[in-house]
């Protein structure tokens, strides 16, 4: 399964949702207005900001690993600064929201933490600041109101960037979940008349259901007498899984079919007993060997080991 | 009523009875009655249901069938539910419908196989 690289386009968010979520952060049309008051000011420090931005990357291991290659990290100043003089532009329609997700995106997909995305913008906020308290000395309320603006600007920012990381992540897991759920259920005809069903990782109810499924139809087009359920691969078994094992064996039985449930861990059998579930009613023997040896007998086959049987090469000519 | 829908096939010392539709409830008394009169008639050994057609069993239906398991045993013979297809199972598990104790197969073949009574070779070839 290669769903890791099915790229799946980033759904554009709708104007409504980019509303919601400015109202929601009171970003509103004076802050546009002081954002793009101090674009003037941004250009005169932007350099000075980058610098110091790049300066504070470079002096840590965990983002430093990102930049060692100068054509790459020459690439992203120039975008980091293009950024930083967006910001001050006035211009924060789907364009400004669209590139805000593709950029979140990039991060994610080359694996930049979380933690060191906030810590960026966190730095960005800092540095500003700074330079607003020196700009508007003698305006100090100014400077808060400029800053008040940027900030809700700042989140708005981040908030885009950590949906696309959360939305990576989700489909990374659906992914994964349907990878799994085709592996999940394999049935096999062991011998005439005997089925195997090797059950691998845990079971909810959906599983159990395709599983259940899954094996009655195989009974009737095989005609099986008798199936080895091995539940070897099940990590854990309560009340709801155990019970999904008795009906899946119940409705076999309905359909004439004796099973045989192999591999229970000596810790599955103590839950089980502690839980207090019964499988009395059902046969279950230790190991999958031992239970495919029962079901052989149950069907009435002996299995004999040949003169000479059990070399490593079969002689020649045979 | 029901010998349209259930007839009653007398095989050796065997009885077949052959759902052919859907039963009302008072159709299976009726296979019921007609059921253990015919064991005790017929001095049968086993008695065979064939559900193959049926796409539903109900509480009703499966504590009147567990009823002729019983009922027959006391007079005699055992009783064997072939034929339930995968859906109805699954449903009956889900409805706690297990049919305890009654003996059953995947079809009237498996069924007679496991009185014994096997079609003879020629046929199936």
């Amino acid at each position: 399964m290669t769903y890791k690289e099915t790229v799946v386009p980033e759904p554009p968010l709708a104007g409504d949702e980019i509303r919601q979520r400015k109202a929601f952060l009171e970003f509103r049309d004076d802050d546009v207005a002081r954002l793009r008051s101090i674009n003037e000011l941004a250009q005169r420090y932007a350099d000075a900001v980058i610098e110091d931005f790049y300066r504070h990357l470079m002096s840590f291991e965990d983002t430093r690993a990102f930049f060692t290659d100068p054509a790459v990290l020459a690439h992203v100043r120039s975008m980091q600064k293009a950024y930083f003089m967006r910001l001050t532009q006035g211009e924060y329609d789907e364009n400004y929201v669209a590139n805000r997700v593709r950029i979140g995106a990039i991060h994610e997909r080359v694996g930049l933490p979380v933690k060191s995305y906030f810590g960026m913008y966190c730095f960005y906020l800092r540095s500003v600041l700074k330079r607003l308290h020196g700009e508007y000395k003698d305006n100090p309320e100014q400077a808060v109101a400029v800053f008040d603006s940027l900030m809700k600007l700042t989140f708005f920012d981040v908030g885009l960037a950590i949906d696309t990381y959360i939305e990576s992540r989700e489909r990374t897991i659906q992914g994964q979940q349907e990878a799994i759920r085709e592996l999940s259920t394999p049935v096999l005809l062991l011998r005439p008349s005997l089925l195997l069903l090797p059950i691998i990782g845990l079971i909810d109810s959906l599983r159990a259901r395709q599983l259940t499924e899954q094996l009655l139809r195989s009974v009737r087009s095989n005609r099986a007498k008798v199936v080895v359920i091995d539940v070897t691969g099940v990590p854990s078994v309560d009340t709801k899984v155990a019970n999904h094992l008795v009906q899946a064996v119940e409705a076999a039985r309905l359909m004439g079919a004796a099973s045989i449930i192999t591999g229970i861990a000596p810790e599955i059998a103590q839950t089980m007993v502690k839980l207090g579930i019964d499988l009395m009613r059902i046969t279950t023997v230790g190991d999958l060997q031992s239970g495919i040896e029962e079901a052989e007998r149950l069907l009435g086959y002996r299995v004999v080991k040949l003169d000479g049987g059990g070399r490593q090469n079969p002689p020649e000519g045979t | 009523m029901n010998r349209a829908r259930a007839p009653i096939l007398k095989l050796e010392d065997t009885l077949i009875a052959s759902v052919q539709e859907a039963l009302m409830d008072a159709d299976l008394v009726g296979l019921r009655d007609e059921l253990v009169a015919d064991v005790k008639r017929y001095r049968a050994h086993a008695v065979i249901i064939d559900v193959t057609v049926l796409d539903v069993l109900d509480s009703f239906a499966a504590r009147t069938i567990r009823n002729i398991a019983q009922m027959t045993r006391l007079i005699g013979a055992r009783t064997i539910i072939v034929g339930i297809q995968p859906d109805v199972a699954f449903a009956m598990v889900q409805l706690g419908l297990t049919l305890d104790g009654m003996e059953t197969a995947l079809d009237l073949e498996d069924g007679l196989a496991l009185i014994g009574l096997r079609p003879g070779k020629a046929c199936r070839a």
